[in-house]
């Protein structure tokens, strides 16, 4: 008896590995546990993207529940989650956008004109839907790094003392809505 | 031919003088202390990569944060904190030992302590079956023997 379970043994391990590995065909590496959740926002003193003059602090942000979400026209995902994030928006959740922005390095392009740029974002939101109450300018992308941003679109979400709960990589479509955000939103409105 | 290798030699003196160019340093210890900062650290983006490789945005942000801690005068370990508080143990390629990732460590010890277990059990167990009598030693002599006068005849 106690033979037989020890030849079992090999076949035993070998299907623990194919378990083992089966699930990692439907991991998704892009899911990242970064740093900040469960700390408040990072200070900063960012200027908006359509008015230079105005500019925003992390302590502007506080008092209400909200919604980060770091996108640029020059991303596809982002131009594809807009729609769902502007009704969103109509429901009533509170969206700030963090303009995340590549062409300003010379390190990349180099070409950058903040006219064209703002053109640029007034047409695609007119087109798209704008689920933003404002936008948030990083040009050189201190905000992003202090909130481990590693591309676009990310969202966070942030409550009333400024404490981040939630930081998610990719869109935002209604299955990530539902099984992520709304569990949470819900829990913060009571 | 001679040529052709001073030619190369060149080529390469050329490259190895733009890496450093590149990035200004105070001394050469931060020098060592940049790269090896950048390559034990994770590109969150692409993620087999370590930012000294990676091409992405957030590689080239991550490597000029490197570089101005490293220029002031931050530790090695005070570098990877830093970006471990943003970026999350995923960033940095060696995994700390905490309850999620002992497996890592003790799996290894493991196999090889248990594998080793086995061996010596099973030999002992061998051991004592093999005992040796006067029959044995009979059957033996008697065995040769027999083997002897086959091979005479």
């Amino acid at each position: 008896m106690n033979r037989k379970l020890l030849a079992l043994a090999p076949l035993l391990v070998f299907v623990l590995l194919c378990v083992f590995l089966y699930q990692g065909l439907f991991a998704n590496p892009r899911e990242l546990q970064t740093g900040r959740i469960g700390h408040t926002m990072p200070t900063f003193n960012l200027p908006d993207l359509m008015d230079e003059s105005k500019r925003w602090t992390d302590a502007d942000l506080k008092g209400e529940v909200y919604l980060l979400n770091v996108w640029g026209t020059w991303c596809p995902t982002c131009l594809a989650e807009l729609g769902y994030l502007t009704e969103l928006r109509e429901q009533g959740v509170k969206i700030i956008g963090l303009y995340y922005e590549q062409g300003y390095d010379p390190d990349f392009d180099g070409q950058f004109d903040i006219n064209a740029l703002r053109e640029d974002v007034t047409s695609m939101l007119n087109r798209a839907g704008d689920p933003y109450q404002f936008n948030i300018l990083d040009l050189k992308r201190t905000l992003a790094l202090d909130l481990g941003v590693s591309g676009a679109p990310e969202t966070f979400l942030v409550d009333k003392q400024g404490t981040i709960l939630l930081h998610h990589t990719g869109d935002i479509n209604p299955r990530v809505w539902r099984s992520k955000f709304a569990p949470l939103m819900q829990e913060l409105q009571q | 031919m001679r040529l052709i290798i001073f030619l190369a030699s060149l080529l390469m003196t050329f490259s190895v003088f733009a890496q450093q160019d590149k990035y200004q340093f105070d001394n050469d210890e931060q020098a060592v202390r940049f790269s090896e900062l950048t390559k034990e650290l994770r590109c969150p983006k692409c993620q087999n990569q370590n930012i000294a490789d990676s091409d992405a945005v957030v590689a080239k942000d991550l490597r000029d944060k490197v570089l101005a801690l490293v220029k002031d005068g931050k530790t090695k370990d005070e570098v990877i904190e830093y970006m471990i508080d943003r970026y999350g143990y995923f960033v940095h390629y060696e995994p700390p030992v905490t309850p999620a990732t002992l497996v890592l460590w003790v799996l290894p010890v493991l196999i090889v302590v248990l594998g080793f277990g086995f061996i010596v059990i099973r030999q002992r167990k061998a051991s004592v079956k093999q005992t040796w009598t006067h029959e044995d030693e009979a059957l033996l002599a008697k065995l040769i023997k027999q083997n002897q006068r086959q091979e005479q005849s």
